[in-house]
């Protein structure tokens, strides 16, 4: 395993215009591999990894343009992984918004608790929408939540300005255990305030069964995905279960709207910018054909009938039961679709949805987020206990545990991901060229990112494109000078 | 005949819209998801106990109940308290004090109490009062005080005076009138308002929304908010969470309906 | 003998009003110092807020429709209840029964009946061939804030009941054995007897329903979060948002003033109007 020295981090948010934070990076091996058996007998799909260790494969195409499987090399921590740091007894709160995940953390926990006696950890969950708008207000308030999660962007902006992140820069797990590229988004003036746990794909699931049987292949172009619509939609199948009703869960969907939406990366970053700011309209061109494409996937047929009214409760649920063909949020969703169908394991792929004709410049979304933080307004006893437990976190063997039972893929390394079919089979992702999410930088949520996803989702209801646009641009700029 | 035809249909469909959600909770509780999804009021393919298993290992339901007991317990006793005597008071009070001081409490029925919700947030946190149940408790008392004392003043004023006269000539204190006179009389009152306070706080959703974090503080309106995050893909769940959180509310309900409701009208008729 | 509740109420009633006050004339974040700004707030609220203008319209409609309905339900209900039966006794405690669930419960109840794909509501009306009937109740900008209206009507009108039948109860019988003897019908009953008599009881079912229509929270955040496009927001689910998600708690102080003046106002209106004595006899 080779080592690499750290990046600069002084440049902040560099990860947001970075394009592959979470890199797996092939060489070419001449020794034979048997292919994991876990994992299929033929490396057929280009891209797919079965984890983050050095013994961890990933397939990819040969000088001869043969799909092989190839030894994954690691570059991405600045030293062996250290084990998890000791806690002393006592009891603090870890909050967070993963509903999901709970009985997996409760097992991570128990381990942790095992490992440290008199120790305890307990978790305070809020779903994603409520975490956005409230977490702060809750939290500032709440020293005994000495472990807090944010996201990327906006929200951890407003935990660090709010003087609620302890600096682990120093800490040796953080150095050592995770993927060095992936701690950017928690990365101020250089210091590190926070470990971006997850590394997900905000691209849509997709059932491959179904599009065996109905011999359907994902569109590769904004043309083929509205003739894909109707196809589908004629076959009696929700194209795709879109949750337009929760906004947080709706808003994914804008990443693969926008990532391909202007020529380069820093004129996509400097337009939202613009808007953040209330210094562009959402009447501008730009917006107005992202717009239009809502509208247009709307008049196709793609999504279902009153889908402003289609909440997070019944996507998945139409998803898993085979009544629609996408659920197009990303891999954080895919524990949801087989709690709720356990037939659906190893049935998941995400696609790239491409919103363009021409070449597109980007085939996919990744984010580093889940950033697992130190309350520095704990006390010191429980900002030990809270490194303790994230020191914890990061250990390959809880990563992993996470990772599997989650579905999720972590930022940690020396993870297996074979034990977990749907990892594996979304793991062909990582191959692709990938946007860092390009929804969390809008900095303003309630002021500017709420109602302008708001417009959208009323927009893919069949509402006029125009007048939305002009009443929330309104809505937002006023509501930025008040 | 026609007047009879109006009102049983109109008090039996009201009656419906009552029944009929509250059985598909009922049964759904029992049931798996797409049961619920296919046909909401049949009856359970098999009446199982799974969904509260998993509820009742999963989530700890027992503290949050406490917790709501506890903060609506005493709330409204020291609401009914600290009203009953103010509403004394100013009842008894032809003087300007008195109409001073309903015209003080009045300005807080007026204003509703959830424009304080800025101002408390800040003050709690410096009071240190957030993540805390007095603090509840408090905001509670400070809430419901001018309702109360709105409606025991009427209350006051009703008793007939010669009552209150006679005592006096006794030559009873104020103190002693209000508990051997005002209060046994206003017993049905006291009831009624009582369990008006007892809904309000049991219900209420915002102050500890935004006071309360801390997962041993959570009172039960919070507990099935973090339900529907936990359960959002599950109607079952749901359902099941609500029953919970509801059933000792409706079993003191059914246990002590007779007091609630027949207490409260028949009391009015004689007050 | 005031004192405890005067001591009580001043602290965490009126004190926090006052700072409401001042924290309206401040831009805050929570954060960083605040800043004074004088009537700024105001001003924009005013002139430069489209949104808040739109939501106080929602809040006035939202309690205009659950005033009336809730009253009148409330009051028809109670005529029919008014003796003491087995049966009427059942249906009060049946009626009752919502008001006894916690909100959350009636928004999770509300928005699984309310559902467009499978809701019992749109399922209903589709089994009686009323297609047309199964709207996208609270996904529709046109349709969310009257859908949690009957919610809001269905939840508190057997609270309202009890008071009615209690109010009704001390009514003397005779009267209306007079009026039966007179021959009037029961409207004319209605008008010159339950009415006029009824009317104290009345002030208290509408100023306590006006009051509980502004400070609507609970529903609105279990049901839609305001959505779609604040079709649905409230006043204080703006206050709310406008503080703690957007941390600009100057101008949702503002906005918590604007309710007052609106409250107050309205309620004037009402003692106008309806000839409601709220006052001391």
């Amino acid at each position: 395993m080779t080592t690499k020295g750290m990046k600069s981090l002084s440049a902040r948010r560099l990860g947001a215009v970075a394009t592959i934070a979470f890199a797996l990076v092939a060489t070419s091996i001449t020794t034979g591999f048997a292919a994991d058996p876990s994992f299929g007998k033929a490396c057929t799909t280009e891209g797919v990894s079965t984890g983050t260790s050095s013994t961890s494969l990933i397939c990819s195409v040969n000088s001869a343009g043969k799909l092989t499987w190839t030894n994954v090399r690691l570059g991405q921590s600045t030293g062996s992984p250290v084990a998890a740091l000791k806690a002393s007894p006592g009891t603090i709160e870890f909050h967070h918004f993963r509903p999901e995940d709970k009985a997996v953390f409760a097992s991570i926990i128990a381990k942790f608790e095992a490992a440290n006696p008199g120790t305890h950890v307990n978790q305070v969950i809020m779903s994603s929408n409520d975490y956005t708008n409230l977490g702060y207000a809750k939290i500032s308030v709440n020293p005994k939540a000495a472990v807090f999660v944010t996201v990327r962007g906006g929200q951890f902006d407003q935990f660090y300005n709010g003087g609620m992140m302890r600096d682990i820069s120093s800490d040796r797990f953080v150095r050592q255990n995770v993927i060095q590229s992936a701690l950017t988004p928690a990365t101020v003036g250089g210091k590190i305030y926070g470990v971006p746990y997850q590394s997900l794909f905000n691209d849509p699931l997709y059932n491959t069964e179904m599009f065996a049987a109905h011999k359907w292949t994902v569109p590769t172009n904004w043309t083929q995905l509205l003739s894909f619509c109707k196809t589908v939609k004629a076959a009696g199948i929700i194209p795709f279960a879109w949750p337009a009703a929760t906004r947080g869960n709706a808003g994914q969907i804008m990443n693969s709207f926008l990532m391909n939406s202007a020529p380069d990366v820093a004129t996509l970053t400097s337009r939202i910018q613009a808007i953040d700011t209330g210094k562009a309209d959402l009447t501008s061109d730009w917006f107005t054909a992202i717009a239009n494409k809502y509208k247009a996937m709307n008049d196709a047929g793609c999504f279902p009938a009153n889908v402003t009214g289609y909440n997070d409760t019944v996507a998945p649920a139409d998803f898993a039961n085979g009544k629609a063909a996408i659920y197009p949020t990303g891999t954080f969703g895919m524990s949801t679709v087989t709690n709720l169908n356990p037939a659906m394991k190893g049935k998941m792929k995400l696609m790239s949805m491409i919103t363009v004709d021409e070449k597109p410049l980007y085939q996919g979304i990744t984010n580093n987020t889940f950033i697992l933080s130190v309350n520095k307004k704990a006390t010191s006893r429980d900002q030990n206990i809270a490194r303790a437990f994230i020191s914890f976190l990061t250990t390959a063997a809880a990563a992993q545990e996470y990772a599997v039972g989650t579905s999720q893929h972590v930022s940690i390394i020396n993870v297996n991901y074979s034990a977990n079919i749907d990892l594996l089979n979304t793991s062909d992702i990582m191959g692709k060229k990938l946007l860092l999410a390009p929804r969390f930088l809008f900095n303003n949520v309630g002021t500017v990112r709420n109602p302008l996803e708001d417009a959208l989702i009323a927009i893919g209801g069949g509402a006029d494109v125009t007048k939305t646009l002009a009443d929330t641009s309104k809505t937002i700029k006023q509501s930025l000078g008040a | 005949m026609l007047y009879k035809v109006f009102k049983n249909s109109l008090l039996t469909l009201f009656a419906m819209a009552v029944i009929v959600p509250s059985s598909i909770v009922v049964l759904g509780s029992f049931k798996k998801d797409n049961e619920i999804y296919s046909d909401p009021l049949a009856l359970p393919k098999s009446w199982s106990f799974n969904n509260f298993r998993t509820l009742i290992t999963e989530g700890n339901v027992f503290t949050p109940f406490k917790n709501s007991v506890i903060v609506s317990v005493f709330s409204v006793a020291i609401t009914l308290l600290f009203a009953s005597l103010a509403a004394y008071g100013i009842a008894r009070m032809v003087t300007i004090t008195g109409r001073l001081l309903f015209l003080l409490f009045s300005l807080g029925l007026a204003i509703p109490g959830q424009v304080n919700i800025i101002p408390i947030y800040h003050l709690f946190v410096k009071l240190h009062l957030t993540n805390s149940l007095l603090g509840l408790i408090l905001v509670n008392i400070a809430l419901t005080l001018p309702i109360s004392i709105f409606i025991l003043t009427s209350f006051f004023k009703d008793i007939p005076k010669e009552m209150y006269e006679v005592a006096g000539i006794d030559g009873a204190g104020h103190f002693r009138i209000y508990r051997s006179i005002a209060l046994p009389l206003s017993r049905p009152a006291l009831g009624a308002t009582g369990i008006f306070l007892f809904v309000i706080c049991w219900n209420d959703l915002l102050y500890p929304l935004m006071l309360i974090t801390q997962l041993d503080k959570k009172t039960l309106p919070l507990t099935l908010i973090d339900f529907r995050g936990e359960f959002a893909t599950s109607y079952s769940m749901l359902f099941t969470a609500i029953m919970v959180a509801s059933v000792p509310m409706i079993a003191m309900y059914i246990f002590m309906q007779r007091s609630f409701i027949a207490g409260l009208t028949a009391g009015a008729v004689k007050g | 003998m005031a004192f405890p509740a005067v001591a009580v109420y001043s602290f965490l009633y009126l004190y926090p009003a006052i700072q409401n006050l001042l924290y309206a004339t401040e831009r805050w974040d929570g954060v960083t110092k605040p800043e004074q700004v004088g009537f700024h707030n105001f001003a924009h609220l005013a002139t430069d807020d489209d949104l808040f203008m739109k939501i106080v319209g929602n809040n006035i409609r939202f309690t205009l429709i659950v005033v009336i309905f809730q009253t009148a339900f409330s009051l028809l209900f109670a005529t029919f209840l008014l003796k003491n039966t087995k049966t009427t006794i059942l249906l009060r405690v049946i009626y009752f029964f919502p008001t006894i669930l916690s909100s959350v419960s009636v928004g999770l109840i509300w928005t699984f009946l309310y559902n467009p794909n499978f809701g019992f509501i749109n399922a209903s009306f589709k089994a009686i061939g009323l297609d047309g009937l199964a709207l996208n109740w609270l996904g529709d900008t046109r349709y969310s804030l009257y859908a949690i209206a009957v919610t809001q009507v269905w939840f508190h009108t057997g609270q309202m009941v009890i008071i009615y039948v209690a109010g009704l109860q001390q009514i003397p019988a005779d009267l209306y054995e007079a009026a039966e003897v007179d021959g009037a019908s029961r409207w004319q009953q209605f008008k010159s007897i339950t009415w006029p008599m009824a009317l104290p009881t009345t002030a208290v079912v509408v100023a306590y329903t006006t009051i509980q229509s502004f400070r609507a929270f609970d529903l609105v955040y279990s049901m839609t979060q305001g959505g779609p496009l604040n079709s649905s927001d409230l006043i204080v689910t703006s206050i709310y948002n406008t503080a703690f998600a957007s941390f600009k708690y100057g101008y949702a102080s503002a906005q918590s003033v604007v309710l007052i003046l609106v409250v107050l106002f309205v309620t004037w209106l009402q003692r106008r109007t309806l000839r409601i004595d709220y006052g001391v006899k």
